[in-house]
């Protein structure tokens, strides 16, 4: 009875159903040749899967999908298993932890990873670091269970440990450091265990734990329909949450160089932001005729613009200093700016709510898109250019540069100046 | 042998449980007074389920949590049930589905759902990961039709437990999310799911499904981001009976 499993190698979902066989002395056989991206879309893979997710199991009576499902299958083939439990509640157990692994270990870890790897949904911090919160208090769980057992079921090695180590498998190569899972011992403890037990060994190989978190790459370019593929070379397993866009590693685009910043080759300015900058902080006295008068010498209305911010919510801002870290927040995430901008960013009102306001210089004509994109406050903020031949709007300016108060009759609670 | 349910009243993965029951002839009484986000965070809770997971099942041998496992235990606990097919490989297809039903189907309506509900702060963000969640549960779906076009149930000739969780799961999703607009894309999961909430052992556990009206009731009831790590699992609305 030949079972023949279709998947790349290095395919942690494959290593599941191949590390049960090797317990249950089944054989299974790898499908030869296997391409991802290419074997999984014929019309014949299609009917045995219609997803075209790998892997899938062949079997006399016909094939299986679901890594675990298939995992389920290759233990059932041995009568009275103990992969399997010896009682029934170690058998609901044991899909538990299945279970678990599932929802839990793997999807915790999808959300974390893949938007860094480029696929899925672009990778955004409020959403990494949610991801991440969220994965901890589930890795936290299952830390908590294994500093009392061994094994996640019973006293022996079960289809629950075989599941859990190949999920937590592609989290300790591709993203959780050691520094991550250092809060996690028994974890730790667990899952070195077992990749050293012999069956496991043989399946998955040596095991090297990430040494840093994966760069943000940019989203991978493809064909809506198309699913995951493993990278040949660190093995990853195809997505089971969401099919992302990927390219296949032969095939895949050259990784983008970063393209020059469109900023950098606009024609030259005379105005130096640095010494705007420079001038800023250094004027201690006089600051009004020393700064502010220097400012409007050296600025350049052609190679730069100044815009007017105000928060869109300012409703919102009901306790002084959960605006303030708003605030703080948004200049951090403005990190990637610093060569093209200067702002102030003032924080009115004696009482909630208070407003938030600011000023930006930024090089060039319009609000650079790549702050834009990649800075997720831009869009909390109506944006109104200056128009400096308005004496008032350049009195506004000068005002915020100046940390006036009253600014506009009222006091000020805070003023930040991203330099 | 008593087995207790905890759970809050109308919760979908509940119902899994609940049904299974029904179909295996076994008894399971719900706990009383248990109320979503106080109950299952106690000390006493959590010991059965370290997350806080709803529901959790209590039997003589000790707590389960995961709905899909409390389910499979309900069914097990009557020899051979038909509920889990009569070969070995319709048992891994009844595996596969209910797998499949996990990891697609809830787990897609949870990424929609969750987004719609709470989102993360009023960014663009929210736009983009709606597009994606209903774009990635549409190939899902799709999927299922496919299947769903040649085969009454997901597997045999007969209700088994992959159907059972299936229901259960686009249940949650055509009473939260799914309007008829988008499941008319789906015309063999229509079928398949109207017929199904409509058999005796399903009906009496699940009630009168109503199918969601307007997109934007979702949107209305959007409130701000919950402090303690939102579950879409825990945070299950209380389904319509």
């Amino acid at each position: 009875m030949a079972l023949v499993l279709h998947s790349g190698a290095g395919n942690k979902n494959a290593f599941k159903a191949l590390i049960a066989a090797e317990y249950c002395g089944v054989k299974v056989d790898l499908v030869k040749d296997f391409q991802m991206g290419v074997s999984n879309k014929t019309p014949q893979f299609l009917k045995m899967n219609p997803l075209g997710k790998v892997p899938v199991l062949e079997t006399p009576d016909g094939a299986i999908f679901e890594s675990n499902a298939i995992a389920r299958h290759v233990t059932k083939l041995k009568a009275d298993n103990p992969l399997y439990g010896s009682s029934l509640i170690e058998y609901s157990r044991i899909e538990q932890w299945m279970d678990f692994a599932a929802t839990e270990i793997d999807a915790g870890l999808a959300r974390w990873l893949y938007p860094r790897l480029g696929f899925g949904i672009p990778f955004n911090a409020a959403m990494e670091e949610f991801a991440i919160n969220y994965f901890k208090r589930s890795l936290g769980a299952l830390n908590t269970h294994l500093a009392n057992n061994t094994y996640l079921v019973g006293q022996s090695v079960t289809l629950a440990d075989i599941v859990m180590t190949c999920n937590l498998y592609m989290g300790f190569s591709s993203i959780m450091t050691k520094a991550f899972t250092s809060e996690f011992p028994h974890v730790e403890r667990y899952f070195w265990t077992m990749v050293n037990q012999p069956n496991f060994k043989k399946v998955i190989g040596e095991v090297k734990q990430a040494e840093a978190v994966p760069a943000v790459q940019s989203q991978k370019k493809a064909p809506a329909k198309e699913q995951a593929k493993p990278k040949e070379a660190k093995p990853k397993e195809v997505k089971k949450e969401a099919p992302p866009k990927a390219a296949e590693a032969e095939e895949e685009e050259a990784p983008k160089p970063k393209p020059k910043n469109p900023l950098d080759l606009l024609p030259p300015s005379k105005m130096i932001l640095d010494e705007w900058k420079r001038l800023y902080s250094n004027t201690k006295t006089n600051f009004r005729e020393v700064a502010i008068k220097g400012f409007w010498d050296m600025y350049d209305p052609e190679g730069y613009s100044l815009w007017f911010c105000e928060y869109k919510y300012n409703e919102e801002n009901t306790v002084s200093f959960v605006t303030m870290n708003k605030v703080g927040g948004f200049l951090q995430r403005m990190d990637l700016a610093r060569k093209y901008a200067f702002g102030k960013m003032l924080v009115i009102g004696e009482n909630p709510p208070f407003k938030v306001k600011g000023l930006w210089l930024f090089r060039g004509q319009e609000i650079p898109q790549f702050v834009i994109d990649e800075c997720y406050d831009m869009e909390l903020y109506e944006w109104t250019k200056v128009d400096i031949s308005d004496e008032v709007q350049k009195e506004r300016v000068n005002a915020m540069i100046e940390d006036q108060e009253p600014f506009e009759g009222e006091p000020l609670l805070d003023a930040k100046c991203f330099k | 042998m008593a087995l207790v349910l905890y759970t809050n009243v109308g919760n979908t993965n509940a119902s899994k449980a609940l049904i299974t029951a029904e179909y295996s002839g076994v008894k399971i009484e719900l706990a009383k007074d248990f109320q979503l986000e106080v109950s299952n965070y106690t000390p006493e809770f959590l010991k059965m389920s370290p997350i806080g997971m709803v529901p959790v099942l209590e039997t003589p041998d000790g707590a389960i949590f995961d709905s899909n496992t409390i389910a499979r235990y309900v069914a097990k606990l009557k020899a051979d049930n038909p509920l889990y097919g009569s070969s070995l490989i319709e048992y891994a297809h009844i595996e596969q589905w209910m797998d499949f039903s996990s990891t697609e189907i809830e787990a897609g309506l949870g990424r929609w759902i969750y987004t719609a509900r709470f989102g993360f702060g009023r960014t663009s963000f929210n736009a983009l990961m709606c597009e994606f969640a209903t774009k990635v549960l549409k190939i899902s779906l799709d999927a299922l039709n496919a299947h769903l076009a040649n085969n009454t149930y997901l597997v045999g000739r007969s209700v088994t437990l992959a159907d059972i969780v299936m229901t259960c799961d686009l249940c949650w999703g055509y009473s939260c999310i799914m309007t008829k607009a988008f499941t008319s894309e789906f015309p063999h999961v229509e079928r398949y799911f109207w017929t199904m909430v409509n058999l005796p052992n399903v009906k009496k556990v699940i009630g009168e499904v109503k199918q969601v009206e307007f997109a934007s009731a979702v949107q209305s009831q959007m409130k701000a981001p919950a402090k303690e790590q939102a579950n879409p699992k825990e945070m299950k609305p209380k389904e319509v009976k």
